[in-house]
């Protein structure tokens, strides 16, 4: 929506580019380009997908090659733990959503995705079944706090489950690559066995690796193997597995009820505790009735319901928005709020002041609006 | 107004009804946009890009060719100039056009995005989308509202006030549209008011650099680096260029006067879009515009503007779909009684000369015939 936002702009570029540059229509020289390859762009961030292999019954880990104007790629690589918005044509229009890097740091300069079908997701359902090698998805810049410090030390712990494993995995596999300096534990939650992820290569590293031990830990299944156990994080499961958490430092990510809960088990008792959820918490809807918002660049005005997310309320109105991560992480759905307030959906604040970016996938209007749009 | 004896007047409720399946038709089909609709845009652009390069090589070959085998020179050049002509009308009607009225966002593709595409013509994207996306097509046919009308340079209504200067009206409208591409680069410059003081040197200046950046631009591609290109032959391949324009700005000046300057036309009084409801609006763009006929050719190098009432219904719908909605339109307005003025383009474009002819002179208007029955009580009472 917004072009100040798209990241492909904020790239620096050679001098050779920057002489020509006022001589170039990008779509012109895109067309051209893409005829001779299918990821040359003038500015564009592409990446073509050349490997593609199950990961668990209903996840698949993507090989991606981004090509020069991918930010990693030059000035700032990707680090593991790091997300990144993933793009591709679904019925003729772009979807996008926001994945962690499986693997990160890889000589030859490619990354990799590993993606979870999920019930009702466009993207990760379409990466899933109809993605092959040879396609080419777009790339946003990685991003994220959660990663490994450049010189690691101390004891850790990771602890994730569902998708959570993707950025604890790359980070593994970072750990592993530099010899296992740090003793490092993973619990690793999943409903059945057949929806873990990796894990003949995470028992392969903890075979390799005496500083590191793997838990598999199953909901809906009884335990087989020895780095096996069932139940749902509480207490008692996470003593039973870890018997020097004092001196840990933690890192959890997973569905935002389960981040909620390892908070609340960990945060007190480790020695730091750092964590990133996939979807937002459960939200208590408390405003109710309907605002006026105005959207200045279209002159439009619509009627919309106080409780719900600003994205999701105008995508019901028939507008089609860019929108990302929709959890307030990814900044794309972001738009200026010229007047009135709004209410953060995961903290609860209310925000009146005007505003050169409000994330729509995460507030909602408690007030009239002016939105611009 | 020079209302069609054709139209008869619908009550408010009549009206409502009218205004509704014209929704309905609309919700039909935003259900049905999808990947055929992003297929098809994307294989125009692939047209665009084609015939533009063939074209230029080809008034290559016929400019440094011909210097050296003579029967390459006329060939060479007069296909590449149709090609370059045929390359930049498709790009500035059905690309350029429909997707700066955001009809295909929905894509959600930076390089067919409404907001930010700049086509290939003198006059700014920025511009257009004011005069054009907003002020034509939401103020359609009114007088004071929609620049579009005469374009502040012709008079084609006999509710324009009449001056001597407009005797002048047929030579003028021929350079108009040789220049066509120049009218739209100015229009949201006001120059009149300019000369008329009423806009300041600076506020002019300020509003002139985007547009003298884009016409330097133009010139510089067209005029100075291509024809570079073909070194001391340098002139035929300039010339090319320069009658490829002119082409082009015929054909889109004769589209766009068809659409809206029949005659049927009607413009319409300030006060008709004080409180305008859904099936007044639809009824005033109804009777603003007007469709070419002619096939699937002559919609594609109209870029669907031959369904012009189609499109003023729907401006935001991809174009491709107006020939199909036209089936409905067509038959939802005959219920309605009211006229959908369609027809060739040499039956169109005579009406529209003839407008140009006859308003050079002092008309005035016939008598008010009202788009809403209730008015028309109140008017008689």
């Amino acid at each position: 929506m917004n072009a100040a936002l798209h990241p492909a702009s904020h790239r620096p570029r050679s001098r050779l580019r920057r002489l020509i540059a006022p001589l170039v229509v990008p779509q012109v020289f895109d067309f051209w380009a893409s005829r001779l390859h299918p990821t040359w762009s003038w500015e564009r961030p592409l990446a073509r997908i050349v490997g593609r292999s199950e990961a668990s019954a209903d996840a698949v880990t993507l090989l991606l090659a981004p090509n020069r104007n991918w930010a990693g790629r030059r000035h700032e690589p990707a680090r593991a733990g790091q997300h990144l918005m993933i793009g591709a044509r679904i019925d003729g229009a772009l979807v996008s959503r926001s994945y962690s890097l499986s693997e990160a740091g890889r000589a030859d300069g490619r990354i990799a995705i590993t993606v979870k079908a999920i019930e009702g997701g466009k993207l990760s359902r379409h990466l899933h079944r109809d993605a092959r090698v040879g396609d080419v998805l777009e790339l946003g810049p990685a991003f994220g706090e959660m990663t490994l410090p450049a010189r690691v030390d101390g004891r850790w712990l990771f602890v994730a489950a569902g998708s959570g494993i993707t950025p604890l995995m790359a980070m593994t596999r970072q750990l592993a690559a530099q010899g296992m300096p740090v003793p490092l534990t993973l619990l690793y939650w999943a409903r059945r066995r057949e929806e873990l992820c990796f894990v003949e290569e995470l028992r392969a590293i903890a075979a390799a690796h005496p500083n590191f031990r793997v838990r598999f830990l199953l909901t809906r299944q009884e335990p087989r193997a020895a780095d096996e156990d069932a139940g749902r994080i509480d207490a008692s499961l996470l003593d039973a597995h870890i018997d020097d958490l004092a001196a840990r430092q933690v890192y959890a990510c997973g569905p935002g009820g389960f981040v909620a809960n390892a908070r609340g088990l960990i945060e007190a008792r480790a020695q730091a505790f750092a964590a990133e959820a996939f979807t937002p918490p459960p939200r208590a809807v408390e405003d109710t009735g309907t605002v006026a918002v105005t959207l200045a660049r279209s002159g439009r005005t619509l009627e919309l319901a106080r409780g719900e997310s600003l994205l999701t309320a105008l995508e019901a109105q028939g507008l089609k928005l860019n929108s990302g991560c929709r959890m307030g992480l990814c900044n794309t759905c972001s738009c200026g709020k010229s007047s009135g307030a709004t209410r953060h959906l995961h903290t609860g604040d209310v925000h009146a002041e005007p505003v050169s970016s409000l994330r729509l996938c995460v507030n909602s209007a408690t007030s009239d609006l002016v939105l611009d749009l | 107004m020079t209302a069609s004896k054709r139209n008869r007047a619908l009550t408010p409720t009549e009206l409502d009804r009218f205004g509704a399946e014209l929704d309905a038709l609309r919700a039909r089909t935003v259900a049905q946009i999808g990947r055929v609709d992003a297929d098809y845009i994307r294989r125009v652009v692939a047209v665009v890009r084609y015939t533009g390069l063939l074209g230029r090589l080809l008034l290559m070959v016929g400019a440094i060719g011909g210097a050296f085998v003579a029967w390459l020179f006329w060939p060479g050049v007069i296909l590449g100039t149709a090609l370059l002509a045929l390359s930049k009308i498709l790009e500035n009607m059905e690309v350029g056009h429909n997707v700066m009225h955001g009809q295909y966002d929905w894509m959600r593709d930076p390089h067919l995005d409404g907001k930010t595409y700049e086509w290939d013509i003198v006059a700014t994207g920025d511009n257009w989308r004011k005069t054009h996306n907003y002020m034509h097509h939401t103020w359609t046919n009114v007088r004071g509202m929609d620049d579009d009308i005469g374009y502040g340079l012709l008079r084609l209504f006999p509710e324009q006030r009449w001056r001597p200067f407009y005797l002048l009206q047929p030579f003028i409208a021929v350079v108009f549209a040789l220049l066509f591409e120049w009218g739209v680069a100015i229009q949201e410059l006001r120059v009149g008011r300019w000369f008329t003081g009423k806009t300041k040197h600076r506020a002019m200046w300020r509003k002139f650099v985007p547009v003298g950046r884009k016409m330097g631009k133009q010139m510089l591609k067209d005029y100075v680096l291509f024809p570079a290109l073909a070194g001391p032959f340098f002139l035929p391949v300039l010339l090319g260029n320069v009658v490829a324009n002119v082409i082009r700005n015929l054909w889109t000046y004769t589209v766009i006067f068809c659409g809206h300057f029949t005659a049927d036309a009607e413009v319409f009084p300030k006060e008709s879009v004080r409180n305008e409801s859904r099936g007044h609006w639809y009824l005033r763009q109804l009777r603003g515009s007007a469709n070419l006929s002619g096939g699937k050719w002559m919609d594609l190098m109209t870029g669907n503007l031959s369904h012009q009432i189609e499109h003023h219904f729907y401006p935001d719908l991809p174009a491709r779909r107006y020939a199909a909605m036209a089936v409905e339109v067509r038959e939802i307005c005959g219920r309605y009684g009211q006229h959908y003025d369609t027809g060739s383009l040499p039956r169109q474009f005579g009406q529209v000369m003839w407008r140009i002819l006859r308003h050079a002179w002092p008309s005035r208007p016939r008598a008010r015939r009202p788009l809403v029955r209730a008015e028309a009580v109140e008017a008689q009472g």
